[in-house]
């Protein structure tokens, strides 16, 4: 840990750093060149010297893209609400109160979460469908539970354990009951946990793609990776819109994950390092 | 009371009385069961269904298959678009003398039949419905069409009406019938309006472990997931240990670690897309500049170069992730350990595979467990970046399962392969479990 880092090292970082955002780098540079100069020679120009914002308002105008960005904050959100606070409930479940078959359940909890998604997709397809749900959120968000609740359950447990024991048996003992308990002592101190558990089932769900684009398949309930996946016609690919609508997306990734970045690596981390 | 005691909150236990701890069972129990319950009807129910799906030959653009049904069902707006007009028709050649008593024993046998369709009540109830809606020209919903008849019935008409059938082609033949076309052809039509069970076992099974699009997508699978995932470990590795030490700009570093994680796979895929482009791509001109490759098409349109390019846009991806994780792991070893060993006179490699590899074991399986089973379930980068192809060379087993049920509409045979998607998935879990012993489930119980 307290090894110098010589400027050689601060060399390597920069390298680093560009190999990583190049692919980024590049969509934004092309996201403003014009329609020419994305083909032939001139495609391979990082700079253009006629940018234009023709990529972005197309996006905007010619592409249902607003309703796109529009379903994915809908079906995300959701889907982190109702997940995280029925996690929430088993997380401290199994990581506060004593009872038999805990190993058990955390077992079931970790095994489900290592299912491939396409070995639940034709039951859910048919089961959504008989229901009349395909191309709706509650089609989305129901399937959703299979990739959020397990990881939810996973993390907030590993947050949880971390709260001191001291304070409930403190509580107990000032004749609090277990509700209050919950709500009053061990949530406040939860909050940061919950946190970060919702910044990455936000992120799960919005990126999912298998359950997106078998179930929505409508337009007006496209999610946004698959309706950017889709932009793609038969025979022609618009690559300016593409680039443009790439770096939309991104960009409030990246905002999101320069502030959050602490807590996110924290969530990510949790579980898998013994400490 | 204390004889089975989690040695490791002894004291926890022992402060609660008897009660007490029933209690927490049950709200404990109480707080799990929302969780449990959607859990096991989300994502435990399907999986069994799953398997149950891939026993029948289920599609869903085909009527009479479209769900699964283990019982005979008969096609009453077929059957009532045939049985009345065939009668009548056989009544008016009784009438005008052609071979009456060979149609009047038929008739009696269509009467007879159809007298045992109606003993069955749901059938005598849709029989008049379904005649009134075509009396109208209405449109006959399927789930009224189809009616349940018993095995023995079923078998009954089917034999019975094959016969008439050949009887009437012979009497046709013998030109003793004045509209005997038409009659033959109302009698074959009732030949087909029995729908047999869908369930066919193992078949598609079989079917798949013979077939060679099967294992060349597994095939696929695993080269792709084999290669990411070392390729991934070895660079995540050796990222983690050099940025494994102080220095300025660490939360720049880790920010642009977490951007290719954080972007949708999709949207990533169709970053690459376009960077490989054959005409286009500046990662393809870079490629053929540097002389991997002989011309820049090459990338995505031959069967190496496109498995490449998926692997690469994968390692992009997800190494970040294999660097933080195994960063983290890093940060936990003490470095007094490190301290200690260069006083003993161990150089760095030394200290590596003594030191760090032995106390980074867990993370590195955790990591390898969660890479390796997200890489063999790949689906959407490659659906993005190359659709599998080109010619299948990189359709993986996922794609091959989602090929077959929504583009198909061959449910039956899809879920058959999700199934194996399902047991590959398994044993590689069950392997990584097994090296990693019972740390996965126990890390952190008891702990403060």
């Amino acid at each position: 840990m307290n090894k110098k880092a010589g400027p050689m090292f601060y060399v390597f970082l920069v390298v680093f750093v560009f190999v990583v955002m190049f692919p980024f780098l590049w969509m934004l540079a092309s996201s403003i060149k014009p329609l020419t100069e994305l083909f032939g020679e001139k495609a391979f120009n990082p700079f253009t010297n006629n940018p234009t914002l023709q990529n972005y308002v197309s996006v905007f105008v010619d592409y249902p893209f607003p309703r796109y960005l529009w379903n994915s904050t809908v079906v995300a959100t959701i889907t982190t609400v109702y997940t995280v606070l029925v996690a929430s409930f088993a997380a401290y479940s199994i990581a506060r109160l004593n009872f038999k078959g805990k190993p058990i359940i955390l077992g079931i909890v970790l095994s489900v979460s290592m299912f491939p998604q396409v070995a639940t997709i034709s039951p859910i397809y048919i089961f959504l469908k008989n229901l009349g749900l395909t191309n709706s959120y509650l089609g989305l968000i129901i399937p959703y539970t299979t990739i959020t609740l397990p990881l939810s359950i996973w993390l907030l447990v590993t947050f949880f354990r971390k709260i001191p024991f001291d304070l409930e048996e403190a509580a107990k003992i000032d004749g609090a009951s277990l509700w209050q308990t919950y709500w009053k002592v061990i949530m406040p101190l939860a909050v940061p946990g919950i946190f970060t558990t919702a910044i990455l089932v936000f992120i799960a769900a919005w990126n999912e793609f298998l359950f997106a684009l078998t179930i929505n398949t409508a337009d007006k309930f496209k999610t946004v990776p698959v309706g950017i996946a889709l932009f793609q016609g038969q025979y022609t690919i618009p690559w300016g819109e593409i680039s443009a609508a790439t770096v939309v997306v991104t960009v409030p990734l990246v905002i999101m994950v320069l502030i959050f970045q602490r807590r996110i690596v924290s969530g990510l981390t949790s579980g898998s390092v013994k400490e | 009371m204390q004889t089975d005691i989690d040695p490791k909150e002894p004291i926890k236990v022992e402060k609660q009385p008897k009660k007490k701890k029933k209690n927490d069972a049950v709200v404990g129990y109480l707080l799990l069961a929302p969780a449990l319950i959607l859990i096991l009807a989300i994502s435990i129910w399907p999986v069994f269904q799953s398997f149950y799906f891939s026993l029948f030959d289920l599609r869903l653009n085909e009527p009479t298959k479209s769900e699964v049904h283990l019982d005979y069902q008969i096609d009453l707006d077929r059957y009532l678009q045939n049985y009345p007009f065939l009668v009548g028709a056989i009544n008016s050649e009784i009438d005008n003398g052609n071979s009456s008593e060979e149609l009047t024993e038929m008739k009696t046998t269509l009467e007879n039949l159809d007298a045992s369709i109606k003993e069955n009540p749901q059938a005598a109830e849709n029989y008049d419905v379904i005649n009134e809606k075509l009396d109208k020209f209405e449109n006959i919903p399927d789930d009224m069409k189809y009616v349940e008849i018993d095995e023995s019935v079923a078998d009954d008409f089917t034999s019975s009406v094959k016969a008439i059938n050949n009887d009437l082609m012979t009497i046709n033949e013998n030109g003793s019938l004045e509209k005997g076309d038409k009659i033959v052809g109302l009698s074959s039509a009732l030949t087909e309006i029995v729908v047999e069970p869908n369930f066919i076992g193992f078949e598609h099974y079989k079917d798949n472990l013979t077939d060679q699009r099967m294992w060349k997508s597994l095939w696929n699978t695993t080269v792709f997931t084999f290669i990411s995932v070392l390729a991934e470990l070895i660079l995540g590795l050796a990222i983690a240990l050099l940025i494994n030490k102080a220095f300025l700009g660490r939360g720049l570093i880790r920010a642009s670690i977490l951007i290719p994680w954080a972007i949708p796979t999709a949207v990533a895929a169709l970053m690459w897309k376009f960077l490989y482009d054959g005409q286009n791509g500046i990662v393809a001109k870079l490629f053929e500049d540097v002389g991997l490759i002989d011309r820049m098409a090459m990338l995505l349109t031959t069967d190496t170069g496109a498995m490449f390019s998926v692997i690469f846009a994968d390692v992009w991806k997800t190494t970040p992730y294999m660097a933080l994780l195994l960063l983290a792991g890093l940060q936990t070893i003490p470095s007094s350990l490190y301290e200690a060993a260069s006083i003993d006179g161990a150089n760095k490699w030394k200290q590596f595979v003594t030191i760090t590899l032995p106390l980074l074991k867990t993370s590195l399986l955790v990591a390898l467990l969660f890479r390796t089973l997200d890489a063999f379930r790949v689906f959407d980068l490659i659906y993005v970046l190359t659709g599998g192809g080109p010619a299948n060379s990189t359709e993986t087993i996922s794609m091959l399962a989602y090929t077959l049920m929504f583009t198909q509409t061959n449910f039956g045979e899809g879920s058959a392969i999700s199934v194996v998607v399902f047991i590959c998935v398994a044993i590689i879990s069950g392997i990584f479990i097994k090296l990693l012993g019972a740390e996965l489930i126990n890390d952190g119980t008891g702990k403060k």
